[in-house]
């Protein structure tokens, strides 16, 4: 059949048309199709994402076609775009309850407490994490893992330097200024490719300086940021930096570089995330013989000993215009399965610690990786017992955070003052707060 | 006549005019891009102005703009000039002048970020090591911007004087000789037959350079992200900074509007000195 020019014309429009239609939401062989956008993936966590959960998914029944599409770094900025125009993903997974929070008190997803009943997730779950996505009583998203900052440390360096594992802020700085006296950099650290290094340190001093009372007392409005506590947190990160304790290639380089400074002894320790075990490039091992890790000590007055920092890197919701709720439901309901725990954190550790009650992480013993299997331990029992701090990229509103990164290298360059960045600070979450910005904090007590 | 412009006017509608539209009404509303947009009147503005961020952004700008109307363009006409005198080396340098040009901004962003300027893995490394104490230009708030400025005139003032060059041999070849057999020299030629004969070549690609200035983007947030501590923040990168990051749309498009000013300032001068030259030519 040939086709004439007018009809070629007249077909444009119909096209463009179909495109903009939802996709089907039923496959070939009479599935119906859940569809699930992902954001960044190493190559390690695509096979993961794809034998671990889509296939083992499919496979499992045959009611639901779960549709993955990983969108790299941008999914969030797309999935905001999708959603305001009706097509996005039936599964809308958010980079944390800070981002999860404009768009449930947009409508834009569903609340999940008729399926939350249904499956008894409020029962499955820890309750501090669960309750990051509760807005005005009601459940909108289920956290995909828990995160924390932990000290990472080269413990052949520390074996042969004598250095003893320090337990409070003195003990650190002798730790710090022996390595620096030998050439080696205290904390590898680099923001050159991600700026949220910034947050990841910054998490440390507010919670390890100021304490997590603090913390939640400023979170909750009852303490303004410009707060003595607070200003000693601030003051300490611009002290370290300038003393050369993050070394002098801060802004030059990249995670992946500053942590295999660390591995390769070249720094002793690193302000780093739990994510770490799953991102093969940063040079560990398991088992590992070189590296360890602990939760970081305190580094101030407030309390002793140390802190876990609570975080949820990933929120998982159902859209408002999803076609198949119940199929999505599903697919959450399959990873809070055993074998799904097991192989995921298996094959990419870190990224998918579902913290769910009855999947206790001693299920994680044997899979061949002894310090994140003590992490996750330590990190479910400190969650369940309410003993954390608080994560700037869960707990701390979209501008404010976006200027506790950004400002923070004003203060460490010398361009501003501590009380001027905390100011500013405050100013911008007075006004979040105001708006009903600031993402729900968890109850005092598990 | 209309008929003929329509398929280009429905498109620069739908792409050009609607969402420039939409921008500019965003300005006037408070919006986190998934919410209910509220009326805001001057705020964003207000907000912004009351912003040093803001202005050291608009600075940048400036920076950037009087940086890339000087050296590329002056680099670029040196070397169109210089090849128009050397037919035989022609076809290579420019070639080889052209290939940053083809180069994709990312892959060139982090050649210059990781293969130069990284004291760990670049030029500046090598350099440490064999006794010279320099510094990354990219981790210094104070020379940021001219580092990334750099980036971009590497990958800019190729295609400036394949531009020029081409609009040199537009020249009469009898004006170039005559101008020789009267004595001119390199500059003299340059200066009195060379210039005035690109001059309105010269004057657009001034006026481009001019808006694309003010809304440089991808260079800055592959290299820097606008940092460090601002030091290389411009208003693009202002402007998604709070659109995408701080969830406050109104701010970025009250932000892409003075980029838009300043662009629409250059057009209206093109304009004006097409319609000068248009009445002086008849």
């Amino acid at each position: 059949m040939t086709m004439t020019r007018r009809q070629l014309v007249a077909s444009i429009p119909a096209a463009a048309l179909a495109a903009g239609l939802p996709r089907s939401a039923y496959s070939q062989d009479g599935r119906k199709v859940v569809t699930f956008w992902f954001g960044q993936a190493n190559s390690d966590g695509q096979a993961a994402l794809r034998n671990d959960l889509v296939e083992a998914f499919n496979t499992s029944q045959d009611k639901y076609l779960l549709q993955l599409e990983v969108k790299g770094a941008a999914v969030n900025n797309l999935l905001k775009v999708a959603l305001v125009a009706g097509n996005g993903p039936d599964i809308v997974q958010t980079a944390g309850p800070a981002y999860l929070t404009a768009i449930a008190n947009a409508g834009q997803v569903l609340p999940l407490d008729d399926f939350a009943e249904k499956y008894k997730w409020k029962d499955r779950f820890l309750a501090p994490l669960l309750n990051t996505s509760v807005y005005g009583g009601k459940l909108y998203a289920l956290p995909r893992d828990y995160e924390s900052m932990h000290l990472f440390y080269n413990k052949e360096l520390f074996k042969q330097n004598g250095w003893k594992l320090p337990t409070n802020r003195q003990e650190m700085e002798e730790v710090a200024d022996a390595a620096l006296a030998k050439g080696i950099i205290p904390f590898g650290a680099g923001n050159a490719d991600w700026k949220g290094v910034n947050e990841w340190l910054m998490t440390v001093f507010f919670n390890n300086v100021a304490g997590p009372d603090n913390v939640r007392k400023a979170l909750a409005g009852e303490l303004p940021w410009t707060a003595p506590p607070f200003v000693e947190a601030v003051e300490l990160s611009k002290a370290w930096y300038n003393k050369g304790y993050f070394g002098k290639n801060y802004f030059s380089l990249t995670i992946e570089q500053s942590f295999l400074q660390v591995v390769n002894a070249k720094a002793a320790m690193a302000f780093s995330g739990t994510w770490s075990f799953g991102t093969k490039s940063y040079g560990m091992s398991k088992p590992d013989t070189v590296m360890d890790v602990m939760p970081t000590p305190t580094l101030g007055s407030a309390f002793s000993g140390s802190l876990v920092h609570l975080a949820c890197g990933a929120t998982l919701s159902i859209a408002k215009t999803s076609q198949n709720a119940e199929g999505a439901a599903a697919v959450f309901e399959f990873m809070l399965t055993r074998k799904f725990y097991e192989t995921m954190n298996r094959d990419w550790p870190g990224k998918w610690a579902l913290p769910v009650k009855d999947l206790p992480p001693d299920m994680l013993q044997g899979i061949g990786y002894p310090l994140f299997e003590k992490t996750i331990a330590n990190l479910h029992e400190a969650f369940s017992k309410g003993q954390y701090g608080f994560t700037t990229w869960t707990f701390w509103p979209g501008a404010t955070n976006s200027y506790l990164i950004e400002g923070i290298e004003q203060v460490w360059l010398n361009k501003i003052t501590a009380d001027a960045y905390l100011t500013r600070m405050q100013t911008l979450f007075a006004q979040e707060a105001k708006d009903g910005k600031v993402p729900p904090l968890p109850p005092r007590t598990a | 006549m209309w008929l003929f412009a329509l398929p280009a006017l429905l498109i620069n509608i739908c792409i050009i005019l609607v969402p420039a539209v939409l921008t500019f009404t965003a300005a006037f509303f408070i919006w986190d891009g998934v919410g209910t947009p509220m009326w805001a009147g001057l705020a964003n503005f207000q907000n912004m102005a009351a912003d040093p961020v803001f202005w050291s952004a608009l600075t940048n700008n400036f920076i950037w703009t009087a940086i890339f109307l000087t050296v590329p363009v002056c680099l670029a006409l040196v070397m169109a000039a210089a090849l128009l005198m050397a037919p035989k080396a022609r076809i290579v340098v420019q070639s080889i002048i052209f290939l940053p040009r083809i180069i994709a901004v990312a892959v060139t962003g982090r050649i210059f970020q990781g293969m130069i300027f990284s004291p760990a893995t670049g030029i500046v490394a090598w350099l440490n090591e064999h006794g010279f104490s320099i510094s990354d230009p990219l981790a210094d708030p104070d020379r940021s911007l001219y580092a990334v400025a750099a980036v971009d005139i590497w990958h800019w003032w190729g295609f400036l004087a394949v531009v020029f060059l081409s609009a040199m041999r537009q020249i009469s070849v009898d004006q170039i000789e005559a101008a020789r057999l009267d004595g001119a020299g390199f500059f003299a030629l340059f200066r009195y037959v060379l210039i005035p004969g690109i001059r309105p070549t010269l004057t657009l690609m001034l006026i481009l350079t001019v808006i694309w200035s003010f809304q440089v983007f991808e260079f800055i947030f592959i290299v820097t992200r606008g940092g460090p501590a601002y030091g290389s923040e411009v208003l693009a990168t202002f402007a998604y900074r709070h659109a995408f990051f701080e969830g406050d749309v109104g701010q970025a498009a009250a932000a892409a509007c003075v980029m838009s000013l300043f662009g629409l300032c250059a057009t209206a001068v093109y304009l004006w000195l097409q319609i000068t030259d248009d009445a002086q030519s008849t």
